[in-house]
């Protein structure tokens, strides 16, 4: 029983940092902007296919595609900015909410076109990882270190790099932003990028885990929602947290009941949350 | 040629006009205010001039070239700078952090570590408070701040609203005499104020806003001798 809870924790734990970068680019998105980004879901599902199409055509190793993913999200997402996003930034949010839908429906739908909807898979391994009692499958132990490291390396471009700072200065303040000679515009789009690039990184991440499809980014993205509202919307390393959270929780209730327990037992809580502490476990934004 | 020239301006917000034939001018080196009651108009005045808003009507010149329909973002490049109303720094940024985000236009980024050594020697708490997050501090040494900011931008043209809103007589009186100083090493500044009195005191020419339109101008002595202002704004 120990070493089977030992091994769901952990299990739990290295998954949990994958859906927390996930998170992270959603979070990231509503924090520097106001927008909800719903076609979050879809563009992890681009991650997927790039690292797949990457194997499986080009036979680059999948930790290699998942630099090919990171270029097609943050390009995805600086187009989804100037053509869906930007006019309107400033209208209410269920502008933002239908326009950012309909991005999520044309990808689903040119998605299905060229893909179908049946499931696919990375078949790559690394080996196992022992540590002490716990052997973990190879990718999935490497996935959530990079999970991390990427997380290092945007939080240092967030507080060490000239245009990160802008980033901090735009969502910050907007208006003064420009009073200061930033071209709001361009660093919003930037934003944009970086969020969706965060989104096909996961789903580059989780596709050499787990099998999926085109429509798979969808449940990812609910993850994400009730993982941004554990950690504190606009908050990325409380998006990593909740990561952690939700992880666990997928990682431990099979141990004790149905498997279909788990997404009452994350709603249930994205509910409580909500209600009982609106803005997350580790504070939202100021 | 003057630095800045409004020439009848007309704006405002959706269907709301609030400017109503605004001129006014600059000169390079002096000290202008911008005076009037409140709610006729000075900061969407300013607003206009930055790029905030657009001008229904009439141009903004700088130096003699026509910026009426740029952002504000490229008239910050071009040395036209705010200081806006109410501080609006970047308050979950520390003090450091708002001074370099206020260099970012090219011509301020060359000069960025002699001018942040300029701004510590005018307002040596800021350099105490590097490291602070700007929102956790005082009123005064928020304004302080933002004024500083604006210096970072190299600007050829300061402007200020309302810089003592809300502040202590005491450190109003200090900034104001600060501002003195940065216009006797040659900054250009114009000054937006209710408090018609010290900025008639401080300024060197001055504009009176009334409903939308300019009532008076001339130089800030003349202005203040003028018995129509004593009665309507100095409570002579």
């Amino acid at each position: 029983m120990i070493d089977q809870l030992l091994a769901s924790v952990t299990d739990g734990m290295l998954v949990g940092v994958v859906y927390g970068l996930a998170a992270m680019g959603l979070t990231l998105i509503f924090g520097v902007m106001n927008v909800i980004n719903l076609a979050h879901g879809p563009i992890m599902a681009l991650g997927m296919f790039t690292v797949y199409l990457a194997y499986t055509s080009l036979g680059l190793n999948p930790f290699l595609g998942l630099l090919l993913a990171a270029g097609l999200g943050l390009i995805l997402g600086v187009i989804i900015y100037w053509g869906a996003v930007h006019r309107v930034i400033d209208a209410p949010h269920l502008s933002s909410l239908l326009s950012t839908f309909s991005v999520n429906m044309i990808i689903i739908g040119i998605g299905t076109a060229i893909f179908s909807t049946s499931f696919r898979n990375v078949d790559y391994s690394l080996g196992i990882v022992t540590i002490g009692p716990i052997t973990v499958p190879g990718t999935r132990f490497t996935s959530a270190l990079l999970a991390l490291g990427i997380t290092g390396l945007l939080y240092l471009f967030l507080y060490r790099t000239r245009p990160g700072k802008y980033v901090r200065a735009v969502s910050d303040n907007r208006t003064s932003a420009g009073l200061m000679g930033i071209a709001s515009n361009r660093v919003l789009a930037l934003s944009f990028g970086l969020g969706t690039m965060l989104a096909a990184l996961a789903g580059g991440l989780i596709a050499m885990a787990l099998p999926f499809t085109i429509l798979s980014g969808g449940s990812y993205e609910l993850k994400s929602f009730v993982i941004v509202v554990l950690g504190g919307l606009g908050n990325p390393i409380g998006a990593l947290l909740g990561g952690v959270i939700l992880g666990l929780i997928e990682g431990l209730v099979p141990v004790f009941t149905k498997i279909t327990w788990v997404p009452v037992i994350e709603f249930v809580l994205f509910v409580l949350i909500l209600l009982v502490r609106p803005q997350g476990l580790f504070g939202a934004k100021q | 040629m003057a630095l800045l020239e409004v020439r009848d301006v007309t704006s405002g917000y959706g269907e709301l006009q609030i400017l109503w034939g605004a001129s006014l001018t600059v000169e390079r080196g002096q000290l202008t205010a911008l005076v009037g009651s409140n709610g006729v108009g000075k900061t969407t005045l300013l607003r206009t001039i930055v790029g905030q808003i657009k001008p229904w009507q009439g141009k903004v010149f700088f130096n003699g070239q026509d910026v009426s329909k740029l952002p504000s973002y490229k008239k910050a490049e071009m040395g036209i700078v705010m200081v806006p109303e109410g501080r609006q720094l970047f308050t979950g940024m520390t003090v450091q952090e708002n001074l370099e985000m206020g260099a970012t236009p090219k011509r301020a980024r060359a000069k960025a570590a002699q001018n942040l050594e300029k701004v510590f020697t005018i307002f040596p708490r800021l350099k105490e408070r590097a490291t602070q997050k700007s929102g956790t501090m005082s009123g005064g040494e928020q304004q302080m701040l933002a004024v500083a900011r604006g210096i970072m931008a190299e600007p050829e043209i300061l402007m200020i609203d309302e810089l003592s809103l809300g502040l202590a007589p005491v450190l109003t009186l200090d900034l104001f005499q600060s501002l003195r100083r940065l216009r006797n090493e040659g900054l250009t500044i114009m000054l937006v104020e209710q408090n018609v009195r010290m900025a008639l005191k401080v300024s060197d020419y001055a504009f009176v806003l009334r409903e939308g339109k300019n009532e008076i101008h001339g130089p800030s002595k003349e202005v203040e001798q003028n018995a129509s202002v004593q009665a309507a704004y100095l409570g002579i």
